[in-house]
């Protein structure tokens, strides 16, 4: 049995998410799927899964094609997906949870209790997960558990039983000990005869896994290689190799030398600590893989998770419990990575989103609106960011995802701040409103602002960065001047841990 | 024509109401006598509806205002009778008002119970404090000062009407005052626009340096002594004061509120709309009670036009009607 896509293509308005990748899927191994944030994988699996049909070519299976036009199709051409993020029913007990997909056995109309936890029982054995009681709530077991739960789960089938497991970066919220399971599981998934297609970011998991790797850059099929064919450098290579260099313009204005922003032995609940400076006009990029702490630390300069221990200076003044509304009126700005969630009033006017964190010093007598000062405001800043809108008055929700992203840079910009922390500030944006971000960041840090830039995207880093600091578990592993550095340089500090810091 | 529809549908449908009395009660209905008096019947719901739309506005609301209506009558009352000026004895079941609001505000922002579970609550906290400060005995007669009950029955003179002198009456002008300041508050202050900030998105509000917590308490508060003075007016309207007078305003405010929201462009809150929401009840309630519908009917019938607007509203943004 073998999955065979072929020629897959994907566009995305103007984007073109995949294009014409083609490569094999063989049972009874695990295939690693890499790339880079942006490089298609997501894509790929929701094809996959049916949630998404391809602009172009199919999928075959030993030669024929198959429908994939529902998440039916897939079930039925005997393919599972295991997400970071489960569907689980935590009031529910674990026998209850994993018969949710299928008809409780019955007598008479009745639920035959007894045979709905044996089936579970039977189901888990046969991946060796008996410490896992069936009759247990899905609430007390922990994260890893509930991931094997929804595992052996799929090898409760009335039809044939499946053959192939897609896991979309399983272990991103396991421990070290609670991943030794899955890995367990998933070796007795392949010695029955199943595949497993993994989509990882970590290399060492990577690397002791899969029999072999496929890396996808810029929607586009790179390589497929057999894992003892291949090296970790070999990998990184293929995965990396965007330039960006034709969006960033160069500095033009030298970084000021007194420092701007003071931060020592900063903490949170997941973060830290974390040590660094930021002088006038510089960009400071903050790396790490997913989880590693980017936007924990943003949120702890902003003031949205509570500070634990640490420092944090502006311009000589400390800043002593932050909040949101001290942060804001000490000259720090953010633009959240969630727009619709953290960021946008998405049913609000492009004026009341902009100068929402204004309304203050805008006010007459501090009190009253002034809906004309806004006005110009809005006018004023949605022009620096090249804010494509019909009226200030048009809801946000009419708005592209680059122009909420602009809007968003309007709203942090019009204080005049001082430092601006950007939390992925070009994620699901199109190129062209990517490009526009890339200047203005550029150009701010040409006025003297100081800029944290906590990006997933190693070009969009290295473009713009002075320094980088790179994260590592919520610990600062790295912080490394931007000179030279490669994009493999960069992904080799993300995965290496050695404090050098 | 059907975007004029989707948008202004709910007020042909209230313009239609005012327009079917008129025609079926041609010789009371459309008088200035009927309107003042209209006006003076729907006073204490109108000042509780615009309280209740500033703690809408975050999408939350107040469940006690009821309850906190009827305290704060039965504490005045009380005061009068254990001899305190009248003066004094507002200011402090205002003062009740303002705890029972922020009590409310603390439960719902700081602890962070449901506004729903919390309100719910205080509804039969306040409503058992009402019993206890009361015995559970309505306090008339003597005991109320003819100061106070007269106040109600008091008013801007507006001169002869149909040869007979004619007020307007001072309970509606407090409402109208009540329904002022919150339309400033809400409308032209940076206070208000970030209250509808925090119903927008409370998590964008709170990282674009909003003090979400602390909006929110100042809300319910403003809906507590909101929910006082309209338990005062009614006191005074009446003459008397006991333990439940007030507790029917709660739901039939937040039906004025809903009845609002279906007039606005996004379905928002806003005190204007909420007065027209009240205006509609009150017509309703006036125009059937003098076709001698029996008020069993009639609750009925106040209940399906509300469901017929809300769902008329709720169908016209999902574009079924039109587009």
């Amino acid at each position: 049995m073998t999955l065979s896509l072929q020629s897959l293509s994907r566009r995305y308005g103007a984007v073109l998410a995949l294009s014409e990748v083609s490569f094999d899927i063989r049972p009874g191994e695990v295939q690693a799927l890499m790339g880079e944030n942006g490089a298609g994988k997501s894509t790929l699996i929701r094809l996959l899964a049916g949630l998404e049909r391809p602009d172009t070519g199919q999928v075959l299976r030993n030669g024929k094609p198959i429908a994939l036009g529902g998440p039916a199709d897939a079930e039925a051409a005997g393919l599972r997906f295991i997400h970071q993020e489960l569907h689980v029913v935590p009031a529910l007990s674990v026998a209850e949870n994993m018969h949710l997909h299928h008809p409780y056995p019955t007598r008479a109309g009745l639920v035959r209790w007894g045979k709905l936890r044996d089936t579970a029982k039977r189901a888990l054995a046969r991946l060796g997960l008996t410490h896992i009681d069936p009759d247990a709530p899905m609430a007390r077991l922990s994260a890893s558990d509930r991931m094997l739960v929804r595992i052996a789960a799929t090898l409760i089938t009335d039809g044939p039983s499946p053959w192939l497991y897609v896991m979309d970066e399983p272990t991103a919220a396991l421990t070290g000990a609670e991943a030794e399971r899955l890995f367990d599981v998933i070796g007795e998934l392949t010695a029955s005869g199943a595949g497993v297609l993994y989509v990882s970011h970590r290399m060492a998991e990577v690397l002791r896994l899969a029999r072999t790797v496929t890396v996808l850059r810029d929607g586009r099929h790179v390589s497929t290689r057999a894992i003892g064919d291949t090296t970790e450098s070999q990998i990184i290579a293929d995965m990396t190799g965007r330039d960006l260099s034709a969006d960033v313009p160069d500095r033009t204005v030298p970084i000021g030398t007194s420092p701007l922003l003071q931060v020592a032995g900063l903490t949170t609940a997941t973060l830290g600590p974390v040590r660094f400076e930021l002088r006038p006009g510089e960009i400071l990029g903050v790396a790490g893989l997913a989880g590693s702490g980017r936007g924990a630390l943003l949120r702890a300069l902003i003031g949205a998770s509570p500070r634990r221990d640490g420092t944090v200076t502006m311009g000589g003044t400390s800043l002593t419990r932050t909040t949101p509304p001290e942060a804001w009126s000490a000259g720090i700005a953010y633009v959240p990575r969630e727009r619709r969630s953290e960021g946008l009033m998405m049913h609000r006017s492009i004026q009341e989103n902009v100068a929402l964190p204004h309304l203050g010093p805008l006010a007459r007598a501090r009190v009253f609106l002034n809906r004309k000062a806004e006005a110009r405001m809005v006018a004023k800043r949605g022009a620096e960011v090249r804010l494509k809108s019909a009226a200030p008055s048009q809801s946000c929700d009419h708005l592209s995802g680059g122009n909420q992203q602009k809007v968003l840079f309007a709203r942090a910009l019009a204080g005049s701040p001082k430092v601006l922390l950007l939390d992925e500030p070009t994620r699901g944006v199109d190129v062209g409103a990517k490009h526009d971000i890339y200047r203005l960041i550029r150009s701010l840090g040409d006025t003297g602002m100081g800029v944290i830039l906590a990006s997933s995207d190693l070009p969009e880093l290295l473009g713009l960065s002075d320094r980088i600091l790179v994260l590592h578990d919520g610990q600062q592993a790295h912080l490394v001047d931007n000179t030279g550095l490669t994009e493999a340089d960069l992904l080799t500090l993300c995965y290496t841990k050695e404090a050098a810091a | 024509m059907s975007a004029l529809f989707r948008r202004f549908g709910s007020l042909i449908g209230m313009a239609a109401i005012v327009v079917f009395f008129a025609l079926a009660l041609p010789d009371t209905f459309m008088t200035a006598r009927n309107w003042l008096n209209i006006s003076q019947q729907i006073s204490m719901l109108a000042v509780v509806a615009a309280v209740m739309t500033v703690v809408m506005v975050m999408g939350d609301f107040d469940l006690s205002v009821g309850s906190m209506a009827s305290l704060a009558g039965v504490v005045a009352a009380v005061l009068f009778v254990q001899g305190w000026s009248v003066p004094a004895a507002l200011a402090a079941a205002i003062g009740v008002g303002l705890i029972g609001g922020l009590f409310n505000g603390v439960l719902v922002s700081v602890i962070g119970i449901l506004p729903f579970v919390a309100t719910l609550a205080t509804l039969t906290v306040y409503s058992g404090a009402a019993f206890l400060v009361s015995d559970g005995k309505t306090i008339f007669g003597r005991d109320i000062p003819a100061t106070f009950s007269d106040f109600a029955r008091s008013g801007m003179a507006l001169g002869d009407i149909d040869g007979r002198p004619a007020i307007f009456p001072a309970l509606s002008l407090v409402a109208l005052a009540v329904t002022a300041i919150v339309w400033v508050v809400l409308e032209q202050t940076s206070y208000g626009r970030r209250l509808y900030a925090i119903g927008g998105n409370a998590e964008a509000a709170r990282l674009a340096g909003v003090p979400v917590t602390v909006l929110r308490l100042s809300a319910f508060a403003f809906t507590g002594v909101g929910a006082a003075i309209a338990g005062l007016m009614y006191a005074s309207r009446v003459a008397s004061a006991n333990p439940v007078q007030g507790d029917g305003l709660m739901l039939t405010a937040i039906a004025a509120v809903f009845l609002g929201m279906t007039l606005t462009e996004n379905g928002q809150p806003r005190v204007l709309a909420t007065l027209a929401g009240v205006v509609v009840l009150g017509v309703l309630d006036n125009g059937l009670t003098q076709m001698s519908v029996d008020s069993y009917v009639r609750e009925v019938l106040v209940g399906a036009i509300i469901l017929i607007a809300v769902s008329a509203s709720a169908l016209g943004r999902r574009g079924l009607f039109g587009r």
